[in-house]
């Protein structure tokens, strides 16, 4: 019986995943290629990469930032509301 | 003791004169120009020309500084004492200045029929044969020179500084720090705006687009700055970072497709 105990507890510690590494978090140029220009909606880049930055003109377009470690992308949204253009430097 | 807290006032003032984007002028009215600075501007175009930008030529111009505010028409006046000469206004909305004897002795004024702070002025400084949506740098940094002589800045009002106003203010010296907050304002609405050099690229960061409002949202309530309806046409150029020559192209890319 013991030895059946043992081989039951050294069977599950051979088929127990080792613990996985946290996932690389995605860089912003990653995040981007889930968006679409011309379709993306300002809820489709927030639910993508979260709150920007915004500045808002008086003319309805918005532009808003995201700032990685060392990347900026810069969204463009059209008066409608549609992502319009994309930079990043 | 008066004496030395007078110096250490000054030398705290000038000091953080030198930090700030503040650009002071000293201005009955900001929709009025002095016509001696003006002058002088173009006087300062003339000496620094072979350097900077050898085939440009120096214009003024006007910019509606309202979303309401049409320009169509707009007529200009060289005004003092004694004379009242009207200037010549292309309907690009720029023209030209010449010296004129009586209207400096008498501190003459160039005066649109134009309300104040519905418009703002900026030197323009081009070099023929440029591509569409193409600046040169070396124009630029002439035209921030020009600009800072003439006073065709921001309109911070006189007293601002107190006495020292005459002492900092219009300084072309502004102009050759790295990254000057000289604002520039595009024909529209701009997205991107990159240097080339050959084959080197470099997008301007975003807080060198819209007088930096990315950084700081605020910055557009600023009641003294003439950027308010041009905030979306208005960019910062690293005018003194001597990596980039003088040919060194400035492109912009528009929002919209009215390029």
């Amino acid at each position: 019986m013991r030895l059946a105990v043992a081989a039951f507890v050294l069977l599950v510690g051979c088929t127990t995943p080792p613990p996985s590494k946290p996932a690389a978090k995605p860089s912003l140029v990653e995040m981007l290629s889930s968006l679409t220009v011309g379709k993306s909606t300002k809820s489709d880049v927030r639910a993508a990469l979260g709150e920007g930055t915004v500045v808002d003109f008086a003319s309805g377009f918005e532009v808003w930032v995201y700032r990685g470690q060392s990347e900026e992308l810069v969204l463009l949204f059209e008066p409608a509301g549609i992502l319009s253009k994309t930079r990043v430097r | 003791m008066r004496v030395f807290a007078l110096v250490l006032l000054a030398f705290c003032t000038i000091a953080r004169a030198q930090d700030d984007a503040v650009v002071v002028t000293a201005l009955r009215d900001p929709v009025k120009k002095s016509y001696k600075k003006m002058v002088d501007g173009a006087a300062l175009f003339e000496q620094r020309r072979s350097e900077l930008a050898p085939a440009a030529a120096l214009r003024f111009k006007l910019i509606a500084r309202k979303p309401d505010t049409s320009l169509k028409g707009v007529e200009l006046k060289v005004e003092a004492d004694s004379i009242a000469i009207p200037l010549k206004v292309a309907p690009d909305r720029t023209f030209t200045i010449e010296r004129n004897r009586t209207a400096l002795r008498e501190n003459a004024e160039v005066t649109p029929n134009r309300k104040a702070g519905s418009m703002t002025w900026r030197a323009d400084v081009r070099t023929p044969g440029l591509p569409p949506q193409t600046r040169r740098l070396g124009d630029l940094r002439l035209e921030c020179e020009v600009g800072m002589k003439a006073g065709l800045i921001s309109n911070y009002p006189q007293g601002f500084l107190g006495w020292l106003d005459g002492l900092i203010g219009q300084r072309p010296e502004y102009c050759h720090r790295a990254e000057p907050r000289y604002l520039f304002f595009a024909e529209h609405p701009v997205f991107s705006v990159t240097l080339v050099d050959g084959a080197r690229r470099e997008v301007l960061p975003v807080d060198m687009l819209y007088g930096g409002a990315a950084r700081d949202p605020k910055w557009k309530q600023d009641r003294y700055c003439d950027c308010e309806a041009l905030f979306d046409r208005a960019y910062f150029v690293p005018l003194g970072d001597t990596s980039w020559p003088d040919d060194t192209r400035v492109e912009i890319e528009y929002m919209g497709p009215n390029s």
